[in-house]
């Protein structure tokens, strides 16, 4: 019986809190229900309090639970539950308590009459063996399911808890208990020192009126004949006769089916039989399951932790353990970017000239020109760059058209470029390549040319200007 | 703790190097992208961590843009007979006006770069290798820091990733990753920080828990996603109303099923966004499924059942189309047959006591209507679709989800998953039933089934 008292609360509680292990996993669950059911909780001040902590993310997701069961009065609704689920106990044990003694004292009878064994017996453990045949076929074919008994157990200590707060504490439980199937032992747990203790109480009651009345036993039968009660009396008796208890003799049993036994010596052999096959078929087999429950229930508890991998928890990492986190702007943007102004050239001598920028090699060049026109080639690396820019200052042209790809961005070097080009020729277009077939152009990119040469006063067009370059006008 | 790795983006303006960092460290509103140049003119970081303990900061930079003349500008620093190395010469750049004023941009790049452990250079691959870049390269060695070019956009038809790889193999720049910051391959991360670890010896532990962590989170997201559908499911066939037998309280009940299906799954999709750190407002804005599209289509309208090639149950087309009302003559008989194989499994009682209400509602001439079997395969199908796009998109796209055509053999057609046939037996399970009890053991049990067999 104080496996059953102390089974949800004997692991070692946190002095700090008085919140044992399980206490924790069963309120982090319970709180995890509760936002699944009901949305999202205002936890931001938990969540920080949960990071300051650190830890592991189990341990984060613990804390933030505790902090938020503290917060909306969940921690004390466990322990009216806790307090209610004794309580249930208690009256559980008080019923098992009362039945024993009345199963036994059904069976003996008030002295008056002489007791038929058998009867006294199946009133004894009849109900015990049919209700543990239950139990076994449920806990083998059933599963998961709790039985009776156990939910009976649920439900009182809820009506005893009467807290609205408390309304996902039995869920929580059960899944929580669930998830590592640890249902069937803490109940089977339950069930068993139930009828252990209702047993007890039954065997103490049976030694008390067998010490204080006296009794004669019988056993009577209109079909069957003496041989069968003698085996069947003999065949019970083996077992507890190996612990030591008596068993009636041959002589005995036939006696008893006669008449009304005198021997005091039969009496207390049958009474010596009854008891032994009430200990060792009713007890025993109640204990070594319970015991087997226990550890079993024990061992599980030790296992119990949280299944991360569920939505609700999986959420929470994000807010509690970060795997990325923002470090914000380190270096702060300028106010403007340097701007380029072309100016064109005053005294742009004659002559016309074509320059592509940056072209890849898809792009055929130069293409057909007039002979007025020359082409300055492909602008790409720096001494290409410079090479040009040192023949347009000593012979500025009149007109410069330059060629470019506008799949290539609009960048500040290729900015800065063209309005160098243009500060060196008397007028200069900007030719935006169409796009070569089999590709495209992006419409957000050639906005973007168009707007940067815009704002540059640079004219462009997606045409090849060559009349322009060839006469000065179009 | 050791200090946490630093690495600095850098690369030339418009490579997609917030989008490296939006992908790398999934958080889809770092920074600002755009198609503009330019967008991002200042330093921002991002700190990963394992465990709570910090691991690696990355460094958003502005591009380069104007290379080839800061490249010039540098040469010109060196006075006459002098010789200095690239940090040197950096160093008296930094120091110089023009790098307040002309090269503000590059100046914040480079002091980044100093800064930093290594660089990771961006690469648009669909642009060809032009002088400005090699450039780019040569100013950014000057830093002295190891660089590891990434190939960016290689999931376009027209990268060059070959002429790049062998222009960057003439730069002596051997080791480069290809990483699509839009659709990221698998293990393009783990490559990413194994080549990394290359680069940095020393930071070879750090990144390797790096590269476990994310493999776990990855694996644990899935795993958190297929419970997500299997709720969906559980809750969608446990489905059942029971509606009076005369047309108008049929289509009403009917429209109120369609509405409260099609809720659910929405709540369902929103779930596996906030999972995979994708915002709700691109749901809302008509950015991703349900809105547009295919997904905009009407769940329970037959033609889409169709094109998804679910086939369709011919006699309960019209039914079906609503979701399926189950003639109570029929219906009875069949969900008799499913209410006893779930009486059989067990709660008995609670099945009896239900199953009993229901006979009495057939007494009374009611009909009862749940969702269809073709439903619950597509609600299946699109989830899974969701999620496996949800699984390969990076944080850096901004585009709508395509979704393929489904292919899995197993939901289009044959048997609904055994854990779905037990729902449909007990109404109790569904949340979108009055008096649910979704905490029941046994739907726990079956939810867990359901999740294996996803």
């Amino acid at each position: 019986m104080p496996g059953l008292c102390c089974a949800l609360d004997c692991s070692t509680e946190d002095p700090v809190t008085g919140l044992t292990e399980l206490d924790t996993h069963w309120l982090t669950e319970a709180v995890r229900l509760r936002e699944e059911h009901a949305g999202p909780l205002e936890d931001q001040e938990a969540n920080r309090h949960a990071r300051q902590h650190g830890g592991d993310l189990a341990a984060r997701i613990e804390h933030r639970a505790l902090w938020l069961a503290e917060r909306d009065g969940m921690v004390l609704a466990l322990q009216h539950w806790k307090q209610g689920a004794r309580l249930a106990i208690l009256a559980l044990l008080l019923l098992a308590l009362l039945s024993g003694a009345g199963l036994a004292f059904a069976a003996l009878g008030d002295g008056q009459h002489s007791v038929n064994v058998f009867w006294a017996l199946g009133s004894l453990l009849g109900l015990n063996l049919l209700l543990l045949l239950g139990w076994a076929i449920g806990f083998f074919l059933a599963g998961e399911r709790d039985n009776g008994l156990g939910r009976l157990w649920l439900w009182l200590s809820e009506r005893f808890a009467r807290d609205a707060k408390a309304a996902h504490l039995a869920p929580a439980l059960l899944v929580l208990l669930q998830r590592q199937r640890l249902n069937r032992w803490l109940l089977g747990l339950l069930v068993h020192s139930l009828w252990l203790l209702a047993l007890g109480s039954a065997l103490v009651m049976l030694l008390t009126l067998l010490a204080t009345r006296r009794y004669g036993f019988v056993w009577e039968t209109t079909i069957l004949g003496a041989d069968t009660f003698i085996g069947l009396t003999q065949a019970l008796g083996a077992f507890p006769a190996l612990l030591g208890f008596s068993v009636p003799d041959e002589a005995m049993i036939r006696a008893s089916g006669d008449s009304l036994p005198a021997l005091d010596l039969a009496r207390q052999a049958w009474a010596g039989w009854l008891i032994g096959v009430l200990l060792a078929y009713g007890i025993l087999p109640r204990l070594l399951l319970a015991l087997l429950c226990l550890w079993r229930w024990r061992q599980g508890r030790a296992r119990l932790l949280l299944d991360l991998s569920l939505p609700g928890y999986s959420q929470l990492r994000g807010a509690l353990m970060p795997s990325s986190e923002r470090l914000g702007v380190q270096d702060a943007a300028p106010d403007a970017l340097p701007q380029f102004q072309p100016s064109a050239h005053e005294n742009g001598s004659s002559g016309a000239l074509l320059v592509g920028l940056e072209l890849d090699d898809q792009t055929p060049w130069p293409p057909a020109l007039p002979t007025s026109v020359k082409d300055a080639g492909l602008l790409d690396s720096r001494a290409s760059r410079n090479r040009l820019l040192e023949q347009l200052s000593r012979f500025p042209p009149a007109r410069l058209a330059i060629a470019c790809d506008p799949r290539r961005s609009p960048d500040r070097g290729s900015l800065a470029l063209l309005a160098e080009l243009a500060r060196n020729a008397g007028a200069t277009r900007i030719w935006l390549l169409q796009a070569v077939p089999g590709q495209v152009v992006d419409a957000a990119r050639l906005s973007d040319w168009h707007q940067a040469l815009d704002q540059m006063g640079l004219p462009h067009a997606d045409t090849a200007p060559m009349n322009w370059l060839e006469h000065g006008h179009d | 703790m050791t200090e946490p790795l630093k690495l600095a983006v850098v690369g030339h303006t418009n490579v997609g190097k917030t989008s490296l960092l939006r992908t790398l460290t999934r958080d889809v509103g770092f920074g600002e992208v755009s198609h503009r140049p330019s967008t991002t003119r200042h330093v921002e970081g991002a700190r990963l961590s394992v465990d709570g303990e910090p691991l690696l900061e990355l460094y958003d930079t502005p591009g380069l843009e104007d290379a080839i003349a800061l490249l010039d500008y540098l040469e010109r620093l060196e006075r006459p007979g002098e010789r200095l190395d690239g940090p040197a010469r950096l160093e008296r750049f930094l120091q110089g006006s023009e790098a307040r004023q002309r090269f503000e941009q590059e100046a914040k790049v480079l002091r980044q770069l100093q800064a930093s452990n290594a660089g990771l250079y961006v690469i648009d691959a669909r642009e060809p290798v032009l002088a400005k870049y090699r450039d780019e390269l040569e100013v950014l060695a000057g830093c002295g820091k190891p660089l590891l070019p990434v190939l960016n956009f290689v999931a376009s038809s027209q990268h060059r990733e070959p002429q790049w790889r062998d222009a960057l193999a003439r730069l002596g720049l051997h080791a480069l990753v290809r990483f699509d910051s839009v659709a990221p391959p698998q293990d393009g991360e783990r490559r990413l920080y194994e080549s990394l670890a290359l680069l940095l010896e020393n930071a070879r532990p750090a990144l390797q828990r790096l590269i476990d962590d994310q493999q776990a989170q990855r694996l644990a997201r899935r795993q958190s996603g297929k419970h997500l559908i299997a709720e969906l499911l559980l809750d969608c066939a446990a489905c059942r109303r029971s509606v009076e037998a005369e047309p108008a309280a049929e289509a009403k009940a009917i429209e109120a099923l369609r509405r409260d299906v099609r809720q659910r799954e929405q709540r369902c999709v929103e779930a596996l966004l906030t999972l995979y750190g994708f915002r709700r407002e691109d749901a809302n804005a008509g950015d991703l499924p349900l809105l547009d599209g295919r997904w905009g289509e009407d769940l329970f309208n037959p033609e889409t059942l169709k094109l998804l090639g679910v086939r369709l149950g011919s006699g309960v087309a019209a039914g079906a189309a609503a979701g399926a009302g189950v003639d109570l003559l029929v219906g009875g008989i069949t969900l008799g047959a499913a209410a006893l194989a779930g009486a059989i499994a067990g709660g008995a009682l609670q099945t009896a006591r239900n199953y009993g209400s229901r006979l009495l509602g057939k007494l009374k001439g009611q009909r009862e209507l749940t969702v269809d079997d073709g439903v619950l395969r597509l609600l299946a199908l699109r989830q899974q679709q969701l999620m496996h796009a949800l699984d390969n998109r990076g944080h850096a796209a901004q585009d709508s989800i395509r979704l393929n055509a489904p292919h899995d053999q197993t939901w289009r057609q044959g048997k609904l998953p055994e854990a779905l046939g037990k729902a449909r037996a007990h109404p109790q399970w569904s949340s979108l039933n009055p008096g649910a009890r979704v905490n029941q053991a046994q739907r726990q049990e079956q939810l867990a089934a359901l999740v294996q067999e996803l």
